[in-house]
């Protein structure tokens, strides 16, 4: 039985194996594979938005040390995929600092 | 009759008026809305600030924030004015009500939802667990 399979597994690497014979391999890999799985890929953290988390209800413009952590120090807006905000936060966040940046209270980009 | 509208009224004073003056410069400024038929809610002066980025010459400057209950006439006409104010060197007006009111509305639809969630009994005790021997 375990035979056939590493056979499956050469047959699929080679490019000659049909999906048929693929199939073990591919299913023995996966075994091995869980393993160095976690090397090979980065350990993503689950990102929760903030908002919701800490339920801010009303993001404030006026609000410089809350925003401040979405703007770095060249005073981008940090993407939604640095963060995890939900896409409803992360639009009331831009638009908060959009004001803010308005009244100079955020930098539109540093000198 | 429309409902009057929230906004916030936001500027910034040239930082080298003194105290006094900037009191004075706020003092005009509620002058403009109320004569606009705006009520001022609360006013807040923040003091000097450092500004994030360079406005004029300026490094720093005074905030002053106002909340103002009035029409949408008030704020075009306000904004004019403030435009042409010596002292103020930025404002932004921000309507807040719509805002607020969703903020309040989530706030007390999490409530209910939180309410009803205590509602559910705790699970009751595991007791009186017969060992059956098989």
């Amino acid at each position: 039985m375990s035979a056939f399979g590493g056979g499956g597994g050469g047959g699929g690497r080679s490019f000659g194996g049909s999906k048929e014979r693929g199939k073990p391999g591919q299913g023995r890999g996966g075994a091995a594979g869980a393993k160095d799985g976690g090397k090979r890929y980065f350990f993503r953290r689950r990102k929760v938005c903030k908002f919701c988390a800490d339920k801010i209800d009303y993001i404030d413009y006026k609000d410089v040390k809350l925003l401040s952590g979405f703007v770095p120090e060249r005073g981008k807006i940090l993407p939604r995929r640095m963060f995890g905000t939900c896409a409803e936060h992360q639009r009331k966040v831009t638009l908060a600092i959009k004001r803010a940046r308005a009244i100079a209270l955020l930098p539109y980009a540093s000198e | 009759m429309s409902q009057d509208r929230v906004y916030e009224v936001l500027f910034i004073a040239d930082p080298n008026l003194g105290e006094p003056e900037v009191d004075a410069l706020t003092v005009q400024v509620h002058g403009y809305i109320e004569k606009e038929g705006g009520r001022i809610q609360k006013t807040e002066k923040w003091g000097k600030k450092r500004l994030a980025y360079l406005l004029g010459k300026h490094r720093e400057g005074s905030y002053v924030l106002t909340t103002v209950e009035g029409g949408t006439a008030l704020v075009k006409e306000v904004e004019r004015r403030i435009r042409v104010t010596d002292g103020v060197i930025r404002f932004i007006t921000v309507r807040v009500d719509e805002e607020l009111r969703k903020a309040e509305r989530r706030r007390a639809r999490r409530a209910v939802v939180e309410s009803k969630r205590k509602v559910r009994p705790p699970r009751p005790p595991v007791e009186d667990v017969e060992e059956v021997e098989l």
